[in-house]
């Protein structure tokens, strides 16, 4: 593909400071609300050791509450490497199966496709964080990136909420390279990135379209404001282009949770902007 | 010469360079105090403080909350505070005619019942992430402030991207301008926030073309998710950076300034005696 010179190159961070930033980040909204650590889950996946990582540089390890979340069809070698980078970045760790808990909603609700099961893992296991963060007196930690937010490639109240989320302004191309700097397994950098909700699942499979290119599209889009045509021009492939703007449009509703009708004079987020320290 | 007083022309300044609590103002006049104490056990004459130092930036409907009249009680402890030492600090003003101005006072320096100089901010960011005209009132006038050492301007943030105001203020005669600052950071591929080399080009050309130095102060911590990227820093009259505060950390940075300099650099380039209001066109 012939695209234009230098996309790539606008997507480089300076890695130590983007790794002081995000740790500055998660240390002050910890101390903020007066709370003792954080808890996330741990996949095995790039996104999670990561914002596990930036934790454990910001926090100390032993603040940093890791949860192996697996259900029965889990690949096994994603909890190989979820143990293997909590071990790596001497987090305490713990794993609870969810298989019970799904199972038993799914036997009233026998005829449920893959992407509702899918989403209800994904909120079983945010409900299992929120509980053990009330237990251990600790916020969730989100993992979800620019490039998944953005293209709504989340479940909604699932893996996209969060009390806190160093990872959100971080497009997918940019997580893998903050993860080399810090020194994270490169196999849990280089396998395919995957939600691993149902066997052989892949982003980019589910996405239609690669990462590199869907960052390279996006910061054109968002960063840049050129318009898709003029992305097109630039030798971006059309359908990817596309397919890109149809999901960013689709899933707007992802990234504005608790859309609230207005009757009065105060609403809440509309006409009261309470900001959050 | 005018005010006869231009002969302390060595000034000891201080860029404090520190976190605020949103919407908290005790606990961030708290804060004032205890740097007020610290520079002064430095020998610091002249400390800064970052925009909206007594209420934290990124206010939005909390903006009328925190508001306070420029005789406020507030205002005036830190000037108690600050005895002989000058402090400018930022905070919500609510004018006489109940309008809310982001502004920037210059108090204390021997003068404890009213601001030597109070500064509305001119330009009014309200784009990307900035929303100041929803809730704030621009100024509308330009002032100077004389104190021992001579004339003194303020500009808050964006107004110094209008390059006419730091020359207005140079040719009344200021020689040195205060800039508090609350600028959020991005990071990028260089060595400093992205944005940051902007303002470095932006403090250093301005401190160059008038002839004057320049005390940039920039805040640290973070609002809603967006950190403030300090870099607090001091530029001379020829347009080189003296010294500068860390990125993320609280900081204050003390430097020596000879007013002189900036007489000199007039006297070597004298871009300012030479400026010409007679050239006409285009149309």
């Amino acid at each position: 593909m012939n695209r234009s010179s230098g996309t790539r190159e606008k997507l480089l961070l300076n890695p130590p400071l983007a790794a002081e930033v995000l740790t500055s980040f998660i240390r002050d909204a910890v101390e903020t609300t007066g709370l003792s650590g954080v808890v996330v889950g741990v996949s095995g996946g790039v996104d999670s050791s990561l914002s596990a990582a930036l934790a454990a540089r910001a926090l100390g390890p032993e603040r940093v509450h890791g949860f192996l979340l697996p259900y029965r069809t889990s690949n096994p070698a994603s909890e190989q490497d979820a143990r293997a980078v909590a071990e790596h970045l001497g987090i305490p760790h713990r794993k609870i199966d969810i298989s019970p808990m799904v199972d038993a909603y799914f036997e009233m609700e026998p005829d449920a496709d893959p992407g509702r099961r899918g989403n209800k893992m994904a909120r079983e296991r945010m409900t299992i964080l929120f509980d053990q963060a009330k237990k251990l007196d600790a916020l969730v930690l989100g993992t979800s990136n620019k490039t998944e937010i953005l293209l709504g490639y989340s479940t909604v109240f699932g893996d996209n909420a969060s009390s806190l989320n160093p990872l959100g302004d971080l497009y997918k191309t940019q997580v893998w390279q903050l993860s080399r700097h810090l020194g994270l397994p490169d196999a849990v950098i280089d396998k395919a990135p995957s939600a691993d909700l149902w066997p052989g699942q892949t982003d980019e499979g589910d996405l239609g379209v690669d990462y590199g290119t869907a960052d390279e599209v996006l910061h054109l889009l968002f960063d840049e404001g050129l318009r898709p045509e003029e992305i097109v021009e630039r030798g971006y492939d059309e359908r990817a282009v596309t397919r890109i703007v149809t999901l960013e449009q689709r899933f707007r509703y992802k990234r504005r949770l608790m859309l609230i009708a207005r009757l009065s004079g105060s609403a809440v987020n509309l006409d009261q902007e309470i900001p959050r320290d | 010469m005018a005010e006869g007083k231009t002969n302390a022309a060595r000034i000891r300044i201080g860029l404090a360079q520190i976190d605020c609590r949103l919407g908290d103002v005790a606990g961030n006049v708290e804060r004032h105090l205890r740097w007020i104490s610290e520079a002064r056990d430095r020998g610091v004459e002249l400390l800064v403080f970052p925009e909206l130092s007594l209420t934290g930036y990124r206010l939005l409907h909390l903006t009328s909350r925190v508001a306070l009249p420029a005789s406020a009680p507030e205002l005036r402890r830190l000037a108690e505070a600050a005895g002989s030492m000058a402090v400018v600090a930022g905070f919500v003003e609510e004018s006489d005619r109940g309008m809310l101005h982001n502004s920037a006072a210059l108090l204390g320096g021997g003068g404890h019942d009213r601001p030597h100089l109070v500064h509305r901010k001119l330009y009014l960011p309200t784009y990307g992430l900035f929303q100041e005209e929803r809730f704030f009132r621009p100024g509308r006038r330009l002032d100077l402030a004389t104190l021992a050492w001579g004339k003194t301007g303020i500009l808050v943030c964006e107004d110094l991207w209008h390059p006419e105001l730091a020359r207005r203020l140079a040719f009344a005669g200021s020689r040195l301008l205060i800039v508090p600052s609350a600028g959020p950071g991005r990071v990028g591929a260089g060595p400093l926030p992205a944005n940051h080399e902007r303002w470095e080009t932006l403090t250093r050309a301005t401190a160059m073309l008038n002839s004057c130095w320049i005390l940039y102060c920039n805040r640290v911590g973070w609002e809603e998710g967006s950190f403030y990227a300090g870099s607090s820093h001091v530029v001379r009259p020829g347009g080189e950076v003296v010294d500068r505060a860390p990125v993320l950390d609280e900081h204050l940075l003390v430097a020596d300034v000879d007013l002189r300099e900036a007489d000199r650099a007039r006297w070597n380039m004298p871009l300012l005696a030479d400026e010409r209001q007679d050239i006409e066109g285009p149309e």
